[in-house]
This record gives C-alpha cells, sequence and structure tokens, in this order.
C-alpha cells in the first residue's frame, strides 16, 4: 500500500506545481521571455489568504477569492507597466529582449520579497487550513482534508484553463498570439489584450497555489523562491511554452519526487528534479512536449 | 558611398574604458591611508569581493548576453573549496586558494556546455535551480560540510588592510582578465554573440565554443572570489550562494553599466557602501536597490557610467556647437 500512497500524494504535489508552472509557460508562449518573479506571485497569494483571513476574520473559503485577485492585479500590473515595452514598437527591442526581461523580472522579484518583508515582517505566519480533517480514506488510501481540496481546486483550475483557451474567443486570440504576434496583430486581434489575460491568469494560477498551500508552508517573504525553481525545471523538461507538456512533467517530478524521498534520500529530494533536467537537456533539449529548438 | 570606417573603435573605446577602470582601482588603492576605522575597512572588502562578483557576472552578461544567476552559488563553490581542502585533508591555502579557481571552473564548463548549446533562456533557469540546489545539498550535507554551521577556514593574511590590498590585486586581476579577454579575438566573437547570435554563427564563429568559454572564465572568477573571501572572512557558510546575494551582484553590474569595464566597478562600491548607510536608515537598502535596477534596466542600460558619459559628451557637443556658432557669426 505505500506505494499506492506515494502515488497519490506524488499526483498531488505534481498538480500543485502545475499549478505554478502552467502560468510560466503560458507568460513564455506568449511574450518568449521568463518571468523570474513568478514565485512572488506565489508567496503574494499566500499572504493575501492568510492576512485577510486573520486580520478580517472571515472563514479560509473567503479568502481564497481575495488571494487569486491579488495575483491577478499583481500579474495585471507587471503586465502594464514592466512588460509592455518588450512589444511596443514591435521589432526595435529584439536585441536586449533578454537582458531586459531577465533583469526586470529578476528586480520585481527582490522588490516585491523585500517588500513583504520590510512591512509585514520576516517571521513565518501561520496560515489558516480549509480543513480540519487531517486523515480521512477515500478508497483504499488516507489522505489530508487540506490535500484533498487543494488536488480537486488545482483540477478545477487546469480544466477551466484548458476550457478557457480552447473555446473562449479570448483564449483562441491568446492561442493565436503566442503561434505568431505579428500575424495575429494583423488579423485584428488585440495582443496587448491577451498579454494582459495571460498575465492576470498566471498570477491567479501561482497565487492559488500559494493560498492554498499557506497552511502547509506557513508563508514568509522568501517561501516562493523553492516552488519557482521546480516549476522553471518542470517548463524546461516539458518544452517551453508547452501547456500539455508541463502539466505532465509536474506530475512526473511530483511522483518521482515522492518515491524518491522515501526509496533514495529525503534530504536531497529537491535534487532529483535538476538531475532529470539535466537529462532532459542532454538528451531531448526541446523538452518532452517541446517543438524542436533552436541549436546553434 | 563608403562610409569612414574606425576599424579600431572597440579597441579604443575599451582602451578608453580600461584607463577608466584603473583610475578607479587607482583611488580603492588609496583608500586605506584615509581611513582607518576597522568596520568601514571591512566594508570596502566586502565591496570589493563583490566587485569581483560583478566583474565575472557582467563579462557573461554585459558582453555575451547569457545570463547566469548563480553568481553567488560559484562564489560559495569556490569558497567551500578552499574550506573543504583544509578542514578535511589540510591542504594549505596556497594550493586550496587556485582550487578555488579550478573547481568552481571546471563545474562552470561542464554545466555551460550542457545548457550553452541551446540559446534563449535555458541558462538563466538551470543556472537558478543549479544555484538553489548546490546551496541545499551543501547545507544538509552536514557530515561533511557541517551544514549551516560553515567551516572555519585559516586566514591568509591578518590585518584588515593586508586583506584590503589582497582583494584588491585579485580585483586588479579579474578586470585585466577580462580586457584581455576582450582585446582577443574572443572578444568581439562574444559581442557579434550578445548582438545576434543567429548572426554570429552564420559568420563562422563557434558560437557554443565561445559562450562555454566566457561561461568558463566567469565561473572562475566568482570561485577564486569566493575563496578569498572565505580566508577573510575565516568562515564559509552556506548563505554565500542565496539568491538574494545574487540579487545584489545584479544590481551592481546593472546600477554601474551592464557592458562596460568601467561599471561593475563604481556600481559595486557605491552600492555596496550606500547599503551600509541604508541599513541604519532602516533596512530598506534591498526596496531601494530593486527599484533601481528596474529603473536603469527600463530607461537607462548602461548605467551611472553611461549617465556620466553622455553627460561628459553632452557638454563637449555643447561647447563645440557654441564655438562653432561663434565662428559662423
Amino acid at each position: 500500500m505505500l506505494a499506492l500512497d506515494l502515488f497519490v500524494n506524488g499526483l498531488i504535489i505534481g498538480l500543485f506545481y502545475a499549478l505554478m508552472a502552467v502560468g510560466l509557460t503560458m507568460i513564455f508562449g506568449i511574450l518568449k521571455i521568463v518571468n523570474f518573479a513568478h514565485g512572488e506571485f506565489y508567496m503574494i497569494g499566500a499572504y493575501t489568504y492568510t492576512l485577510v483571513s486573520l486580520a478580517l476574520g472571515v472563514p479560509p473559503w473567503l479568502a481564497l477569492p481575495a488571494a487569486a485577485i491579488s495575483g491577478a492585479l499583481l500579474g495585471w500590473a507587471t503586465e502594464r507597466w514592466l512588460m509592455r515595452p518588450l512589444y511596443e514598437g514591435y521589432g526595435s527591442w529584439g536585441l536586449m529582449k533578454d537582458e531586459y526581461a531577465v533583469v526586470v523580472t529578476f528586480g520585481l522579484s527582490l522588490l516585491l520579497i523585500n517588500l513583504v518583508d520590510k512591512i509585514v515582517g520576516p517571521y513565518p505566519m501561520r496560515g489558516p487550513s480549509l480543513s480540519e480533517v487531517t486523515r480521512m480514506s477515500i478508497g483504499p488510501f488516507m489522505i489530508s482534508g487540506q490535500k484533498l481540496i487543494t488536488a480537486i481546486v488545482a483540477i478545477v483550475l487546469l480544466v477551466a484553463l484548458a476550457l478557457f483557451l480552447k473555446r473562449s474567443l479570448w483564449g483562441r486570440q491568446v492561442q493565436a498570439v503566442a503561434q505568431n504576434r505579428l500575424g495575429a496583430s494583423i488579423a485584428g486581434i488585440d495582443t496587448a489584450r491577451a498579454s494582459s489575460i495571460v498575465f492576470m491568469a498566471s498570477g491567479v494560477l501561482a497565487a492559488l497555489a500559494g493560498a492554498l498551500l499557506a497552511p502547509v508552508i506557513n508563508p514568509s517573504p522568501d517561501v516562493g523562491i523553492f516552488p519557482a525553481v521546480k516549476s522553471y525545471v518542470i517548463v524546461v523538461i516539458g518544452g517551453m511554452g508547452s501547456i500539455p507538456g508541463s502539466i505532465v512533467a509536474a506530475l512526473l517530478l511530483g511522483v518521482l519526487e515522492s518515491f524518491g524521498a522515501v526509496y533514495l534520500s529525503y534530504d536531497y529530494r529537491d535534487t532529483f528534479g535538476l538531475v532529470l533536467l539535466i537529462l532532459v537537456l542532454l538528451l531531448r533539449p526541446q523538452g518532452l512536449f517541446g517543438e524542436r529548438v533552436r541549436e546553434v | 558611398m563608403a562610409l569612414p570606417v574606425n576599424r579600431n573603435f572597440l579597441r579604443d573605446k575599451l582602451a578608453q574604458e580600461l584607463r577608466l577602470a584603473l583610475v578607479v582601482l587607482a583611488c580603492l588603492a588609496l583608500l586605506p591611508l584615509g581611513i582607518s576605522s576597522p568596520y568601514w575597512l571591512g566594508v570596502l572588502i566586502v565591496s570589493m569581493y563583490f566587485a569581483m562578483l560583478s566583474v565575472g557576472w557582467n563579462l557573461l552578461a554585459g558582453y555575451t548576453g547569457q545570463f547566469s544567476l548563480a553568481p553567488a552559488a560559484f562564489a560559495m563553490l569556490g569558497a567551500y573549496t578552499t574550506g573543504l581542502a583544509a578542514w578535511h585533508w589540510q591542504i594549505p591555502l596556497a594550493i586550496g586558494l587556485p582550487l578555488a579557481i579550478v573547481v568552481p571552473g571546471l563545474i562552470g564548463l561542464v554545466l555551460g556546455r550542457i545548457v550553452l548549446r541551446l540559446s534563449g533562456p535555458y541558462l538563466a533557469l538551470t543556472t537558478l535551480a543549479f544555484a538553489e540546489i548546490a546551496r541545499l545539498v551543501i547545507y544538509n550535507s552536514i557530515d561533511f560540510t557541517r551544514g549551516d554551521q560553515g567551516l572555519n577556514v585559516p586566514p591568509l593574511v591578518e590585518s584588515h588592510v593586508a586583506n584590503y590590498y589582497l582583494l584588491l590585486a585579485a580585483l586588479v586581476a579579474a578586470t585585466l582578465v577580462v580586457y584581455a579577454m576582450l582585446r582577443a579575438p574572443i572578444g568581439r566573437y562574444l559581442q557579434a554573440i550578445r548582438d545576434d547570435e543567429i548572426g554570429a554563427a552564420s559568420r563562422g564563429i563557434d558560437v557554443v565554443r565561445a559562450k562555454t568559454i566566457a561561461f568558463f572564465v566567469s565561473c572562475a572568477i566568482c570561485g577564486f572570489a569566493g575563496g578569498l573571501y572565505g580566508t577573510f572572512a575565516q568562515l564559509v557558510s552556506p548563505e554565500l550562494g542565496l539568491i538574494a546575494q545574487t540579487g545584489i551582484v545584479i544590481a551592481m553590474v546593472v546600477i554601474g553599466g551592464m557592458g562596460t569595464l568601467v561599471g561593475p566597478l563604481i556600481g559595486a562600491v557605491l552600492v555596496y557602501v550606500a547599503s551600509e548607510m541604508l541599513r541604519d536608515v532602516g533596512n530598506i537598502q534591498m526596496i531601494v536597490f530593486a527599484l533601481l535596477v528596474i529603473v536603469f534596466a527600463r530607461f537607462f542600460r548602461e548605467g551611472l557610467w553611461g549617465l556620466a558619459r553622455d553627460a561628459v559628451a553632452g557638454r563637449r557637443a555643447a561647447t563645440a556647437a557654441a564655438a562653432a556658432a561663434k565662428e559662423a557669426r
């Protein structure tokens, strides 16, 4: 039974990784840049959830939408004020695009960490949990209430995102811009709005991931660094810009870590992702689901 | 119409920057004559450690357009190379310190060889993951590294003044290495790769090899800086490799001026000294620097150095225009 328990736990961790990684890979898909402040979206979500439910005394369930709104606002503001220069004047920024994106998003990450550190304080907070049930059995395996809720919300969010991208007009516009920004804008698609949508969706997913995990992680200003590192590993493994790829890679990494922590080494469980990353870069650099990347 | 081409333009620009960099370094060499407070000497020593990391990172980011997010992690690896060699095997610093150049350099070589085949954001992503996980491994390998207790390292020289000149000498050496690379053909290859990677490859430049060499040199400089810092602090700990430390390095280079020889030097000293002063105001230094990074990256790509140069050039142009106007009248 241990193996089944490990597998299910790994999948749940994988679903949480997927929430983080999907937003990151969508941003890469549409702007061809990596958002190095992604972990801070997660951190802000965790803090908003915790502070809203503790300060206002509302039930934690009502704090979840607040976290989602904070993520959406942060995503919108990042896109509006920091990412616009990447594509306003299309083409003229081509040369220094990578430099600008890395430096600015990394600067934003530092800024948010230190602002929260200054305003809220450096000490970890205790996040309220959504469910007091610590162990319940579903069929053959045991699971905590909080984990079950996390898994269900994560699945609902991922399915909703897939439906949004495949079926809605805005979602299809986002896909078009990811395929060819210039072509999409010639066809009359508002590319700026598509980028905004992607950043807001990415912010919502990361903030909700933080909120759902707040009772487990106990938010502190630098809590976002590690989940972000994991999602960077995942988007490369899955193939940069590929949403199905990042979901598969996230689940794979979750299960791998869950088994590895028990059968290989608990202390070094976080290194498995890096090993997998190096193997993928050596053997299949375009990632599991990616299109062939340009090799020079 | 044939445009007049100044074939030595890059070299002239570089020589001018080297002269200014040497002036800055000479000013640093004179500082201990006026400063006797051990506290401020310590601050300056640490700022020179950061200046070395900045010089190493700038070679990669400013001149090659490749973004490593692990300069602090490679400094940590260098510090631990020296520290572990002395702790476990009593290897003297005369061998331990060169090892701090070789070992991080080789790790960088292997990592770079794997990642730099790809263009795009792969280096930044992989080095960030590598940095966090390397720190975690050192933190968790308590039997070998003593975890977060850190390792005691024997000092190379005792007094603050001696340490000051030791780090200054290393900083001068690092600056000269970068200058020599930029003057050699490889320096032009690197800048060509930064400006247009595909174009550079199409002109027959072995892009992967050039990028890997730059990454190797950058990691070696960072490793050596870490090794020296360890002998000054007489303690190495996993804290050296924190992402926030990399953030400080990036802030220094971006504020000082990316892709210039002088920028990282003035950026490192100004940022670190300013951060010591802001600490007293209420620990707002990182907020200020993060904001400055965003503003400089957005509006002033060449940092303070670029602003200063443009101001001088602007004044010269204005005097020239005034002179011309007078002549015309």
